[in-house]
């Protein structure tokens, strides 16, 4: 924790850098107001440029001096969160009023407590998987003794690894289109449209999927600021139903050791939904029951049933 | 037998049955829909008047004039929708119809041939219902349904799902595929759509005029 503390920002260097800033600021607007008085009078043509040249000499090599002083109290002043393991959520334990509001404590608490929660579902998953009956699983005991020590690392892979992941599963599926964003700074939101019948908001932690929502082609998906709108739900019950199944969908697949193949077995299966409206329930053989369409496909084989149809 | 509509949507015209009254055939199918558990969701209008290009502006080939028909729905109050038949349909807003009285010298109205259907909205899950008298001058001529289901944006995408829909209340009377649903493979459904089954489902009612009403089949 103390380390924590220490981030690492020299005050007095900072102070001084802001002033350097602002001196940097007015000797660039002393160039351009310099250039737009332009040549002022003097006797000969000569005289004017001559002092002009001189002046705008004078005014560039004050801007010059100034960069080099901000370059140089820059390096004092040190980087304050990068590295930082909980990113911008570190510099929480700079507020001073820690006993009114202890939420760096906290902060740390849940991030520990969710680091061995991890550790220990990795471990119990890898046991569980060596007696499953699951077939899917056989080949998971193997890996998983391969690499005995699940570090919680997938909790921090390096945003480039979740591009590369996420325009891999893009590429594979041509009717599904993945956007993905970053408005909150490192954590991935994807937009996925699946053809012309409904569209995704997927929020991701690492490469785990935290959150999706369901929503029809046609309705909005943004906020009036225009970020991706991750609270509100679909108008029709319809997309409504299918939010719940994608829901269950992320608790069904887990495999902490293969984040990627979770994210894809998950597109995967929502690929499923471009049928949405034009499959028929395979146990009731109807369309309609209740007013919805079969919004339940099998984890399995992909297979559309209605809610109250599957087994 | 019938036009049709919509996001998966369809318009058609219910056959009055034997013996009954326009009226009576509509508190027939409302309630049927009130059966399946739909609920009353205010209502709605749908109106039509023709227009045909004046005399003047024809000259003296002798061509005849094309029909222009000026629609609007209660379901987007701020426009007014102008049509060809087989052609364009034109969205504009309401003061479209300011114009229209100033295009006075090429376009004139028909007389008599505003047509309109009025009736109730009915929400059944993400489907909406309405079920309208269609009325020309002081008589109602027959009976518009129009299905839309919301969460479907292309219309043959859903046609299976709607028709086994229209069976729970129609009955034998479900009609065939509306023209809408075939042409454009997988184009967006818009509210253009839904008017050019309207104006097909008025003309066909026009045409029929002068049948008794309990006699279409
Ligand atoms: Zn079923």
């Amino acid at each position: 924790m103390a380390e924590v503390i220490s981030v690492g920002v020299n005050l007095e260097a900072f102070a001084q850098a802001i002033s350097a800033i602002q001196a940097l600021r007015s000797s660039v607007s002393r160039v351009f107001d310099c250039l737009k008085d332009g040549m002022r009078n003097k006797e000969t043509l000569e005289g004017r440029e001559k002092a002009f040249i001189a002046h705008f000499q004078d005014n560039l090599h004050s801007v010059n001096r100034d960069l080099n002083e901000l370059e140089r109290l820059s390096n004092l002043v040190g980087k304050p969160s990068e590295n930082h393991p909980l990113h911008n959520s570190g510099l929480l334990s700079l507020d001073p009023v820690q006993d009114k509001t202890p939420l760096y404590s906290q902060l740390l608490q849940a991030y520990k407590w969710s680091n061995k929660l991890q550790y220990h579902a990795g471990l119990a998953s890898g046991l569980l998987n060596q007696q499953s009956l699951k077939r899917s699983a056989n080949q998971m005991g193997v890996s998983a003794k391969r690499r005995p020590k699940a570090q919680p690392t997938t909790l921090v892979l390096p945003p480039q690894y979740v591009d590369d992941v996420i325009s891999r599963i893009d590429r594979m599926f041509p009717e599904m289109s993945i956007h993905l964003s970053r408005p909150n700074g490192t954590s991935a939101m994807l937009l996925v449209t699946l053809g012309k019948v409904l569209k995704v908001i997927v929020v991701m932690r690492s490469l785990f999927i935290d959150r999706t929502i369901v929503k029809g082609y046609n309705e909005n998906v943004y906020t009036e600021d225009g970020k991706l709108d991750i609270w509100s739900k679909s108008n029709y019950q319809v997309f409504q139903k299918v939010t719940d199944h994608a829901t269950t969908a992320l608790l069904h697949y887990q495999l902490p050791q293969m984040p990627d193949v979770v994210v894809r077995s998950f597109m995967t299966w929502l690929r499923s939904y471009i049928k949405l409206f034009q499959a028929p329930c395979q146990r009731c053989g109807k369309f309609l029951q209740d007013g919805l369409p079969p919004t339940w496909r099998d984890f399995r084989t992909l297979e559309a049933f209605h809610d109250t149809c599957r087994q | 037998m019938s036009p049709f509509l919509l996001e998966g949507g369809s318009v058609s015209q219910m056959p009055v049955a034997e013996g009954k009254s326009v009226q009576q055939t509509v508190e027939l199918l409302t309630r049927k829909l009130e059966m399946l558990g739909a609920e009353k969701q205010g209502t709605f209008c749908v109106d039509c008047e023709t227009y045909h290009t004046a005399a003047s502006t024809l000259g003296s080939q002798g061509q005849a004039g094309k029909l222009m028909y000026v629609m609007h729905n209660s379901e987007y109050p701020l426009s007014c929708f102008a049509l060809f038949e087989n052609g364009p349909c034109l969205i504009a807003d309401t003061n479209f119809d300011v114009l229209m009285v100033k295009l006075k010298g090429f376009f004139q109205s028909a007389k008599a041939s505003k047509i309109e259907t009025r009736g109730t909205r009915y929400q059944y899950c993400d489907f909406l219902v309405k079920v309208g008298t269609v009325t020309m001058g002081p008589s109602a001529r027959g009976i518009s349904v129009e299905v839309e289901y919301g969460p479907c944006v292309v219309a043959s995408d859903c046609w299976s799902l709607l028709l086994e829909f229209l069976q729970n209340f129609l009955g034998s009377h479900t009609p065939g595929a509306p023209t809408v649903f075939g042409n454009r493979h997988d184009a967006v459904y818009g509210p253009a759509d839904t008017m050019v089954q309207y104006m097909e489902l008025f003309n066909k009612i026009r045409k029929q005029q002068q049948v008794p009403v309990a006699g279409i089949r």
